[in-house]
């Protein structure tokens, strides 16, 4: 074997390659990694959450050098961090903002994985690790939003703990294991403050699961079917700056808010340090969790309430099940799944509004006949999908839709193992 | 974000559901952020407002850091240390003999209600005399406060206005003291604005350029 001499950086890249797979690894995933080239910004979605995961732990990790978990302390550490650390508003007002900035990408990254059907075969792992990835999330924010120990805080958990009351048979004991007391309190505290540090690299686990089933089955595009060879592009350089672009504009967005309406996200009532003998005229959840909280309250049973509420956050994993159809181009295409698409955004602004309101007997009759909506739009949509593709079939495809499929039959004969049941020989 | 919206909205029901029909919703005040302006506001609640209530995240060395006349504070502080917090004249004890209950910290009073510094205003100028004469609050019924100002036995239009102009002071003070690093928020943000408005259209024109590659 001749060993040829090579000089320079390159000899470095060789010995670690010899020892690491580092060049093909950057080969496979980035430089070579092919990615549809019609993806649209829609797709920056996912990039971003990751950014925002990112940020979230970097600002965390400063915070809690300077964060005390204690009763008696953490409303005044807070303020001391926003006062007198050097940047600390600054640390702050990013850590807070970014918790609503994660969820409302997360959001769009959902609603364009429903709109685009990104979450049909062979995509349904991902969509699960997502489901997961979600709920992670939500209980990261949920304990974080103890930690300011203000008045919003001591009661938001307090409600939120205490519907785990509804476990069957250990109910009680369930709620005080969580606490770690009979009421919120400092056992409490340290403990959310513990798992709030742990759960963001649960996260990080996650989405590289995430990740790796993504690189397996590679990203969805807004035609909906696999395209061919010709039409995909590396990853990089094309995504790369494409995502960077992308991560300026979210940065614009969110820095006005970090700058200059950074309260707007915080409760007023949460800059009152957390009374147990004063409860707040009215308790509300970050707007994030606004849509689920009015499920909660729509049913009047509290056990009911929980299940519904449980399973509202939960019937995203049935989309892979649920939806039938298998006209390409997501939503596009499919003029009823459209306008259903749609029709559920706007439940969802409703029922967010309702979570938002004081409850009065028309305000819960609308949360409920929006609950109701919520739940139906899950529950119709196999019939819906299924006759929607008749009709579509009957009326006849436009011929861009003909030629989708076309493509993709095509693509399928060349790669049986993509086929699934009932496709077209 | 659909709160920002919600917000006012929910301020003026709530507002309005109050049982004084006859008085408008909250007037929307613009702090000053003058040093001039906080001073007064200074002078005014270490007058009217400092013997029952602390500000206990303000030290004397804040207000001296911000510009505030050095002799001023100087008299005020007395013989307690700089890095001293303005905490109140009146012993807990006292203050549940006298109000049977212990007047709120004022630190972050204007971040802490609905409305910010437009419901403190309201509210320290909300005082007024029923008629059977007993002093009430439009904005906060059940307050405990007396009327510090003496908004509710003040008639005359021209003393009025000076005590809209006394309590426009104390807020825009309050506001401050809520958020010492508002001024220099606001400026780091021009620029970090400003730098990426740049970046990103550098970006945007870099991402043109790589994707015109392709054929």
């Amino acid at each position: 074997m001749i060993n040829k001499i090579i000089k320079g950086p390159n000899r470095i890249i060789k010995w670690i390659d010899d020892r690491f797979p580092l060049t093909s690894f950057v080969k496979h995933e980035l430089t070579g990694y092919p990615t549809p080239r019609n993806l649209s910004y829609w797709w920056n979605f996912g990039f971003l959450a990751g950014f925002v995961l990112v940020l979230q732990v970097v600002t965390g990790i400063f915070l809690a050098m300077h964060y005390k978990a204690d009763v008696a302390q953490s409303f005044d550490s807070i303020q001391h961090i926003m006062r007198d650390v050097n940047y600390g508003w600054l640390l702050r007002y990013m850590h807070s903002t970014g918790a609503s900035a994660f969820f409302l990408v997360i959001y769009i990254h959902m609603a364009r994985t429903l709109y685009y059907g990104s979450y049909r075969a062979p995509r349904e792992l991902m969509w699960w690790t997502g489901q997961g990835l979600l709920l992670l999330l939500m209980a990261t924010a949920f304990m974080g939003y103890l930690l300011p120990w203000g008045q919003m805080s001591f009661w938001g958990a307090t409600v939120i703990t205490n519907l785990f009351r509804a476990t069957p048979f250990i109910g009680e004991q369930v709620v005080v294991w969580l606490r770690g007391d009979y009421t919120v309190g400092d056992a409490t505290l340290t403990r959310f403050f513990a798992l709030h540090f742990l759960f963001p690299f649960l996260i990080i686990g996650a989405v590289v699961v995430h990740l790796v089933a993504l690189h397996t089955v590679k990203s969805s595009n807004p035609s909906g079917i696999d395209l061919a060879a010709k039409d995909n592009i590396p990853f990089h350089p094309y995504f790369t700056i494409k995502d960077f672009f992308g991560l300026g504009v979210f940065l614009l967005v969110f820095s006005v808010f970090v700058f200059f309406i950074p309260n707007s996200l915080i409760e007023p009532a949460n800059n009152i340090p957390a009374n147990p003998m004063v409860t707040p005229n009215h308790i509300v959840p970050e707007w994030y969790f606004l849509p689920f909280y009015a499920i909660l309250r729509s049913v009047p049973n509290m056990v009911g309430g929980v299940v519904a509420m449980g399973l509202s956050v939960m019937m995203f994993a049935f989309m892979p099940f649920l939806d039938r159809s298998r006209i390409p181009g997501g939503a596009h295409f499919r003029p009823i799944f459209r306008v259903q698409f749609y029709l559920f955004l706007l439940d969802m602004l409703v029922l967010g509004y309702i979570g938002y309101i004081p409850p009065t007997s028309q305000s819960i009759l609308i949360g409920q006949i929006a609950t109701l909506c919520y739940f139906g739009s899950f529950f119709v949509i196999p019939f819906i999908s299924i006759a929607e593709e008749r009709w579509l079939h009957k009326r006849g495809l436009p011929p861009e839709v003909e030629a989708l499929i076309a493509s993709e039959a095509h693509e399928l004969s060349k790669f049986p193992h993509r086929r699934r049941k009932g496709d077209i020989e | 974000m659909r709160r920002l919206m919600i917000k006012p909205l929910v301020v003026l029901m709530m507002t309005t559901s109050l049982a004084w029909a006859s008085e408008a919703a909250l007037e929307n005040i613009q702090v000053e952020t003058s040093v001039a302006a906080v001073e007064r506001g200074a002078d005014n609640l270490m007058n009217d407002c400092h013997s029952c209530h602390s500000l206990k995240y303000i030290k004397y060395r804040d207000l001296v850091t911000f510009g505030i006349d050095k002799k001023k504070i100087e008299a005020w502080r007395g013989d307690q240390a700089l890095d001293a917090p303005l905490a109140s004249l009146m012993t807990d004890d006292a203050a549940m003999q006298s109000f049977g209950k212990v007047p709120p910290d004022l630190s972050l009073m204007t971040r802490a209600r609905e409305g910010g510094a437009s419901y403190v205003y309201a509210y320290l100028l909300g005082y007024y005399n029923t008629p059977d004469g007993v002093t009430s609050n439009h904005l906060f019924p059940e307050t405990k406060m007396p009327d510090v100002l003496g908004i509710s036995g003040t008639t005359e239009p021209a003393q009025r206005a000076e005590l809209q102009g006394k309590a426009h002071d104390i807020v825009s003070f309050l506001a401050w003291a809520a958020d010492p690093h508002e001024e220099e928020r606001y400026r780091l943000g021009y620029y970090v604005i400003g730098y990426l408005l740049i970046l990103t259209s550098l970006l945007y024109f870099v991402k043109n350029q790589i994707w015109s590659r392709l054929k």
